[in-house]
Order: structure tokens, then sequence, then C-alpha cells
């Protein structure tokens, strides 16, 4: 007959300690997991909620077209105003300047009714809507570079303007994207007056609709739109997705964070079960107790199940509590950076989803000891406490149902199910790979000779007896330490690819707009000061793929239902040029270049991947969209592109004759000798602002230092984040020490008895972890390093650039912990006196 | 069928333990009949089988070979279950090593053998029960809290409460001194006079051994003799 559940509980309450000792590993490792998931759950449910319902503020409208190198003509306006009130802009690199300064920026040009939606929120408190006249809200950056403050004045192409207020916040900026310097606001008539919308200018004219009727489907306008207007160059946004880079952003952190937190639990999950075992040796008096009083197995197991579950509850809602108590710090590290709120979030499916983790860990983990816990005859326990507890497969089963829940819940909630499945099938065989390490290690340890001395006869064979945690040990140490590698490898090529790649090879400007009658002058500007200045120009101007294909058989883009994976090049307008040679860092794979002097059909050149995503080869057709005049050209060649170079690639590279007769200007890079002087940097920007006023100059340090600090924020989150995984690590790795010491306890103490030093003891303590912390260091750097790797170059798409001088340190700082407490945890009892420890054993 | 004036009918009851390998006989083929009310004696060498030969009468252990019934109840096939469920309310037992549950009280702890048999009353009953053993001004203490001879009382208490059939007692007194071990064993006399169960005791201690009705002594896994003191005694 099964004891009441009343009976179990009034059993189980009883023998529970209120401060949870013995379950204390437990807990944390619950906690901590749950915290991390809570944390992470919270934070990306407040950004993605953000991002949704303040769609209209971020876009600044319910939908936006935009539209290069032209205003809208009179019948797109017509058509598009017939859906509800219009708001018209420009927005454009160019460059700001005073008799002594010149900087790039960013222009915005805004009509009046701008901004639709939100506010624009000045330093001082103002709130206010666009501009008018020449005044200009200016970004504090902007301000600096100039050397001026609010009041003063500074130009703009040939337009003097006022500097009449410091921009704090901007309704729609994440909309915008990345930004290419400081943004300054103007009024919509400014960039006219400026000379910066000349014919093949490269600017982009923005127009946001708010819709007459708010009901209407975004999407259902943007398909209507597309169709009327298959050949304009729109490229169109809805307030659902204002901010796609937004959302893939977070959509990539939310996935690599979960992995973080999945990571944490199932480092938890080994926590769990080496203390849940732990916790249930210590408990074998006290089962055994119970069946001599007529306690079944089954009886046995619900009781002690209880008191593990209020254990994973307790930890579960302290993880809970800690999670929602730190996302304002999370948070507050993605300022600027995310839109989310400020304080408490509580995101209620997020909180449920990390409970649910924290349970089923508890649960699939604390299955396989509770179940051969309740197998054990009651006179075998109490006959002698080294005997391990039979092995129950039924603790498989039981096992493997729960960390299958675990794997469903992981795959039905992540955005990438393959990524996430990959990687618990990694965690899953890395596991196995340890527990069979261990089985290795100790069959090892069992064939080797004995050895003569005493003490490393004792050091081998507490690896391989009856009951020696060996297994536990070398999951826990192999894991807890694959774990600190994969984050160093993780934060270290993030670094790396940050610091290390694009320095080398990035030019030092980026100059749009160049006047192609001013190219002489252009050169002569730049060497003047820099004589070995290496420049290159390169014609430019903006377009959409209309259509490609065979000649009789060619597929408009408009008709497609989807975009084909990697066939990037037809979403919107691009950078289109003409070359007479074949470009710079390109290297043909099929076909010819034509000759500079090419007058017959206008040809293509076209990047390898895409030509290979949507089937194009050599013979086929591509039709592209320039001002809204449809250009057709016969592929030539198809190119493969070095994109890592870092100077002008261009998908669609096209013959001299096919497009040269658009409007348009040069783009250039500048790459200035080492140790150019800033004086002279600064002359050479003035000069050109001065010179060729339409101009506008890219700093690419500057975006380095934007991307950095961006990328710098990210990492602090992913970090803090990352620590909860350390922090899991360091408890097993504890856990798991303690205990193992508790094991060793009996004999320090009989080899103190029987004649053995404090010094002996302490080198049989390094001899055996120093062993084991050696091959699992190995391990821990195949296992670690391989799951980084898929992190960095699979989820995140970076290049593989780990330092491994920093890998290696984290490894060797976790061995170093390793050794440092199992030879702390010794100490006590080498203190005492042999006798006295005797009496207390 | 086993006659219903006895407490324990065992034929040919073995006890094989280690591995295949090596197996290790315990037990060799005891015959045994112990009546109800009987109060045993246990006695033989260390090695002879005594405390294996209490386990399996008791339920703890599972015979190899053979045949037992306790209390009515037939041992034979029942598995690990089936003899901790068949131990409730019928068996009571009294370790050398006390063996309290660390995390309870005394009254606690004997409340638990009740309340595991479903009995009605399970609390005031212990403190009642401690009351009779001398304790029951310790009934909320910790076993830590308690004397040797205070925690072998508290088990006594623990093993009577429930009023079983049988008492099995291995070497109670083992871990006390002489005075303490003396008392003990007085109390676990009158506490089985009071309830009429059945008592068996494991003990080398012979003066123990001459107040019981029956003395069976062991050798190398069998009953080497059979004698009532009582029936021994000079005329």
């Amino acid at each position: 007959m099964s004891l009441p559940i009343s009976t179990a509980w009034a059993i189980a309450r009883r023998d529970l300690n209120a401060r949870f000792r013995g379950l204390r590993l437990l807990l944390v490792c619950i906690f901590l997991g749950t915290a991390a998931l809570a944390a992470i759950g919270t934070l990306t449910n407040a950004i993605e909620r953000e991002l949704a319902s303040s769609g209209q503020e971020l876009l600044g409208g319910d939908l936006e077209v935009e539209v290069w190198q032209r205003d809208l003509r009179p019948d797109e306006r017509a058509t598009i105003a017939k859906y509800g009130t219009i708001s018209s802009g420009y927005r454009m690199q160019a460059m700001a300047s005073t008799p002594d300064a010149a900087a790039p920026i960013e222009l915005k040009a805004v009509d009046a009714k701008w901004p639709m939606f939100g506010r624009l929120v000045l330093t001082d408190g103002r709130s206010v809507g666009a501009p008018s006249g020449t005044d200009a809200w200016i970004a504090q950056t902007a301000l600096e570079r100039l050397g001026i403050k609010v009041g003063d004045s500074f130009k703009v192409g040939t337009v003097t303007l006022r500097a009449a207020g410091i921009i704090k916040d901007e309704p729609d900026r994440l909309s915008e994207g990345f930004q290419l310097g400081p943004t300054i606001i103007v009024a919509q008539d400014i960039p006219a007056k400026a000379g910066l919308l000349q014919p093949g200018a490269l600017y982009q004219s923005k127009h946001r609709i708010a819709f007459a009727d708010p009901a209407r489907d975004p999407e259902a306008i943007e398909d209507a739109l597309t169709k009327q207007f298959p050949t304009a160059g729109f490229d169109i946004r809805t307030r659902d997705r204002a901010s796609p880079g937004a959302d893939r952003f977070v959509r990539q952190m939310s996935d690599f964070l979960t992995l973080v937190g999945l990571a944490a639990l199932v480092i938890a999950g080994i926590g769990i079960a080496g203390g849940v075992s732990s916790y249930l040796d210590q408990r074998r008096s006290s089962i055994a107790t119970l069946k001599v009083l007529g306690a079944t197995s089954g009886d046995i197991v619900r009781i002690y199940a209880m008191q593990i579950g209020v254990a994973a509850l307790a930890g579960s809602i302290a993880g809970l509590v800690a999670g929602v108590a730190v996302t304002p710090l999370l948070a507050g590290a993605l300022q600027g950076l995310l839109p989310v709120e400020s304080g408490f979030i509580i995101a209620p499916g997020a909180l449920l989803l990390a409970a649910s983790y924290g349970l089923l860990v508890a649960f699939a983990f604390a299955a396989a000891p509770l179940l051969r816990a309740r197998t054990f005859p009651a006179m075998a326990l109490m006959r002698s406490g080294i005997v391990p507890l039979a092995r129950d497969w039924r603790a498989l089963i039981v096992t493997g149902i729960g960390l299958a829940a675990i794997c469903a819940l992981a795959l039905l909630t992540t955005a990438q199910p393959m990524l996430s499945g990959g990687f618990l099938l990694g965690a899953g065989g890395a596991l196995v790979l340890l527990a069979g390490l261990g089985w290795g290690i100790q069959t090892l340890a069992r064939r080797l000779p004995r050895p003569a001395n005493p003490l490393l006869r004792s050091a081998l064979s507490n690896i391989h007896r009856p009951g020696a945690p060996t297994g536990a040990l070398v999951t826990a140490l192999g894991f807890g330490l694959a774990a600190f590698v994969l984050l160093a490898a993780v934060q270290s090529a993030i670094d790396g690819n940050i610091a290390q790649r694009v320095p080398k090879e990035a030019p030092d400007y980026f100059v749009l707009d160049v006047p192609r009658d001013k190219e002489p002058r252009f050169f002569a500007l730049i060497q003047q000061d820099f004589p070995k200045a290496a420049i290159r120009t390169v014609p430019t101007m903006r377009g959409a793929v209309i259509a490609y294909g065979p000649k009789d058989k060619m597929v408009r883009v408009a008709d497609l239902k989807e975009i084909p994976e990697g066939a990037w090049a037809l979403r919107g307008e691009r950078g289109l040029t003409y070359a007479d040679t074949l470009p710079q860092g390109n290297s043909l794979t099929d076909g010819q270049w034509w000759s500079p002097f090419h007058r017959g059909e206008p040809l293509v050149s076209v990047d390898a991947r895409f030509a290979e995503a949507v089937g194009l080869t050599v013979g086929d057709y591509l039709t592209i969209g320039i001002l809204g005049v449809e250009r057709t050209a016969r592929v030539a060649n198809i190119r493969e592109i070095d994109w890592e170079s870092m100077g002008f690639n261009f998908a669609l590279v096209f013959s001299r004759n096919a497009i040269a007769d658009a409007p348009h200007n040069l783009s250039a890079t500048i790459d200035l000798p080492e140790g150019a002087d800033t004086a002279a940097r600064g002359r050479l920007l003035r000069a050109l602002v001065k010179e060729m006023p339409s101009s506008s100059v890219i700093e690419v340090g500057g975006i380095l230092v934007e991307a950095r600090k961006l990328l710098q924020q990210v990492s602090l989150a992913t970090l803090a984040a990352a620590a909860v995984t350390v922090l899991a690590g360091l408890a097993v790795l504890m856990g798991a020490i303690a205990a193992a010491r508790q094991a060793r306890t009996y004999d320090t103490v009989m080899l103190r008895v029987l004649g053995a030093s404090r010094r002996q003891i302490l080198l049989l303590q390094l001899a055996e972890y120093g062993l084991l912390a050696a091959v699992l260091a190995l391990v821990a750097l195949a296992l670690g390093g391989g799951l980084a790797w898929v992190v960095i170059t699979q989820l995140f798409e970076f290049d593989w650039l780990p330092d491994w001088g920093e890998v290696l340190g984290v490894l060797g700082l976790g061995v170093a912990l390793v050794l440092a407490f199992a030879l702390a945890g010794s100490l006590p009892l080498l203190r005492a006196k042999p006798a006295r420890a005797l009496r207390e054993l | 069928m086993t006659s219903p004036s006895l407490a324990i009918s065992a034929r040919n009851l073995t006890l094989t333990l280690g591995s295949t390998a090596s197996p290790v006989t315990i037990l060799r083929g005891i015959d045994l009949d112990i009546a109800r009310g009987e109060v045993v004696a246990l006695l033989g060498p260390s090695g002879s089988g005594k405390s294996s030969l209490m386990a399996v009468l008791s339920g703890l252990e599972r015979a190899s070979g053979g045949s037992l019934t306790v209390a009515g109840a037939d041992f034979t096939n029942l598995d690990e279950d089936g003899l901790a469920s068949a131990r409730r309310g019928r068996i009571g037992i009294v370790l050398q090593a006390f063996h309290l549950l660390p995390t309870m009280t005394a009254a606690e702890n004997v409340a638990t053998p009740m309340e595991l048999a479903a009995m009605a009353d399970a609390a005031p009953r212990a403190i009642a029960e401690l009351e009779a053993v001398g304790l029951g001004h310790r009934t909320g203490h910790y076993p830590t809290q308690l004397s040797g001879g205070e925690q072998q009382r508290v088990a006594i208490a623990r093993a009577t409460a429930p009023r079983p059939d049988l008492i099995f007692a291995d070497e109670p007194t083992g871990n006390l001194d002489a005075a303490t071990g003396e008392e003990i064993i007085n109390l676990l006399f009158a506490r089985r006079a009071e309830t009429g169960a059945t008592l068996l005791i494991i003990t080398h201690d012979a003066s123990l051994a001459a107040r019981c009705e029956r003395v069976l002594t062991m050798a190398d896994g069998v009953i080497a003799s059979d004698t009532r003191p009582a029936l021994a005694a000079p005329a």
C-alpha cells in the first residue's frame, strides 16, 4: 500500500533541513540557471514588445517608401497619398564645416509634418518638431567636431545653418540603421539649397505615411505599391518591421544568450546530479532506517522527490526573482542600442519558460540518483558505506524523458531550432563523451600495475575503487572547464573581429559624390599634403535589379514570392558601377572581361555568390532600373569578390556603354600613409568641403569607433549573461570536489594515523587531481573550442579569431581553481591531530 | 500449513551473498520454529550468521532459499517492497547503533512507524510510548541531544509503539556501558511483557541469554544448539 501524500510530506518535511543543508548545490545550480534564462527571456521579450508596439514611432509612420537619387514622381506621390498623410524628407552623407573645422555628418532633412509619431527631445528639455528656416538640430558629437556651441553658425554644402539645439532623443533613430556620422536635422528644402541634390548624387528620399485608416494592413499596401511600381526601385518598410536589422540582431542575441542560459542549465544539471547523489548518499542511514521501519522503495522515492522538489522550487523562485531584478542592469548595458523600457519588467511567458526549464532540469538530473536509491535493500545500505548504489536502467529512461522534454521545449521556443538543436546535441554528446572518458580513466587506472609507493598506490586506487566519484568528477570538471574555454574563445573571437581584422585593410576615408569633372582637382587636393596617398575612384550610382535569367525566360523580381536564399542583391536598390578593366581584388571564374573599347551589346559582370543564388550563367541577361529607367545587359562573366578587402566592391559591374550615360558621380577611397599628421588631415577635409561642397567624407576610423562601442555594449551584455554560466560551472566544480572530498575523509585520517605526513597527503591530492585536471584540460580545450567555433562562425557569422593566449589563460585559471579548492578542503583535516580526527570519523 | 501458535516458521532457510564468481554462504539450511510470545536469545561467535539470520527473519534480507512464515505472513516470495510492507505494524527492530532518524525529534521518530502503518493517532501514541520508557521530558529533543541510553530508549519506544507481533533486537546494549545496558535490557523485557510480543535478541552476554526462555547458538551458518535455560537448570 502506498504511503498517503500527506504522510510522505510529513516525513519529508521533518527530514528536510530548513536551510536546505545538503541540497544547496542543487539549489544554487537551479537558481543560476533559472535566473539566467529569466533575465534573458524577460529582456528579449521586452525588446521585442517595444519593437512591435513602438513600430509607428520607430519608423516615423505606418509605412515608409525610400528611393535613391530622386524624389517621388507625381503619379507615385498621388498613389501613396491616397492611403494617408505623407511626411517627406531626405537622408544623405554630407560635410559640415566652419572656417576652422570640417566634419562628416549624416544630414537628415524633414518637412513640417515630421515627426508624425513621437517627438524630438533636445538636451535643454525642449520637445520639438521639424526645424524651420536655416535652424538645425545637431548631435553633440558634430558640435564638438566643429568646435561650436548652440547659436553658432556652420555650413553644409553651400548653405549656412545655425545650431539651434542639441539632439537628445530622436524618435525614429533606430529605423535609420547604422550611422556613418553624427546627425544634423534640417528643414526639407535645405539639401536642394546646399547643392546636395544634383542629378547622380547619392541621397535617399524618404516618404512616411500615417494611414488615414489605422486598421489598414501595411503589408497589403506594400504589396500593392510593389505591384503598381515594379521598376521604381522602392524600398518599403512597414511599422511591423520598423527596423529589420534590429529585429535580426535581437533574434541573434536572444538565441546566443539562450544558448548561454541552456549551457548554464546543462552545467546546473551536472551539479544537480552530483548534489542529489551526494545528498542521498548522506541520507543512506535515514533511507535504510525508513525501510527498516516499513517504507517501500516507492515511499522512499516519494519522500525524497518531495524534498528535492521543494529545493528545486525554492531555487527556481529565487532565480526568477533574481532574473527580474538584474534585467534593468542588462537593459542599461544595451541603452541606446535597442529600445527597451527602463525599470522592472515582468514577462510572464519568459518567466514561465525559465521556471519550466529549471524544474525540468531538476527532474531530469535528479531522477537517476533518486531511482537508484529506491532499489537498494535496507540491509545492504546499513552494511557498508562504500558499496555503491546499484544501477537502475529505469533511471536512464526517466532521465532520457526529462532531457527529451528539455530539448523539445528549447526547439519549440527558439527562432533557430537547427542551431539550438545542434547545440543541445553537442552538449549531450559532450556529456556522453565525458562519461565515457570517466569510465576509461577508471578502467585504465584499474589495469595499471600497483605502484610500490603507498601514496601513489592510494592515489591510483582512489580513481578506480568501488564508489569512487571519478565519473562524476570527470563529467563535472570536464564540462566546467569546457564552459570556461567556450566563453573565453567566444569573447576573444568577438574582440578579435572588432580589433584585429578591419583596421589593417580599411581605407582612411570613403568619399561620396565627387563630381566627375572635378576628379583631377580631387587628386591634386589630396596629393598636395599627402603625395604618397593611395586614391581610388569609381563611378557610383544606385539601381535595382528588375529581372534576370535567359533571354526568353527572364524572371521579374516583382513576381517572386520570396527572395532566394543568398540573393540579397535582389532586395531594393544597390550600388552600381561600370569599369573598363577587372576591378582590384576580383577574379574571374567564368567568361571573359570586355575590352576597354567595347561598344557592342551592353554587358554586365556578376558576383559569383549572387549568380549561384539566382542561377545566372554567362549568356543570361539582367535588367536593372536606374532613376526609373530600365536597362538590360548580357552577363559576360562571373566574378569572385574578396568582400573583406574593405574597398569598393560591387555585386554588379557594367560595361561603360551600359550605364555611363546615367547621371552619376564618383566615389573614392583615400588611404593615407601611416602616421599621417592630424592637422594635415583636418586641412584636407576643409579643402575638400570648400572645393567640393556637395561631396561627403566618411571617416572609417570614426565608424570603427562607433562599431567597436556598439559591439562592446553587446559584449558587455553577453559577458554578464555568460558570467552566470561561469558561476554555475564554478558551483559544479566546487560541488563535485566537495562530494569527492567526503569520500576521502576516512582515507585521509587513516593515512595520518598510519604515519603519512601532511606534505605527503597534499602531494597525494595534488597527484590525483592534477592528473585528472591535465587530461580534462585537453578535453575541455577540444570541446569548448569546438562549440565556440559553432557559435562564432554559424550564429554570429564572424571569422574564427580567438585569442588562444587568453583561452589558455582562462583554462589554466580554471585548473588552478580546481587544484586550490581540492587542496583547501583537506587542510582542516590535516591540521587536526590524528587521534581527534579518528574520534570524529 | 503453519500453526497459528507459531510466530516464526522457517524451513531449510539459506542465505548466499557476494558475486556469482565468489559466493559466500551465510546461512546453511536453517529449520526453526518460534512460538508466539517466546523470548529467544541468539548466541554465537562473530561470523556465525546471527545478524544475517535475524535480518532474514525480520524481513530485512531476502532468503536465498527455503521457506519462511513470520507472524502469519509468508515471507518466502516477497520482494523488497513486499517485505517492507510486511514489516509495518508487525515487526519492531532495535539495533546496536540505535539508527534513529537524525533530522526528527524523539516523538517524530517514534511516530514514524505508526504513520507508515497508517495507524491513527500516531503523534499522541508516540508521546505516550516515550513516557512509558521514561522520556516524557525529551519528546522534542533530537537524537544528537540525547545520550546513548536515551537514544536506545527512543529506539525501543519506536519498536514497541505499533504493538508489533515480534521484536528483534540486535545487540541492543553493544554501544552502551554496563549499567546503562542493564537498564535498557530491563526496559526491553518490560515493554515486551506489556505488549506480549515475541522477542528475539542477539547477544554475546551469557547472563542476558540466561534470562531468556530459549537460547539458540549459531556456528558456521547453522543452529548448533537449541536449549531452554529454565529446563537446563539443575534440579
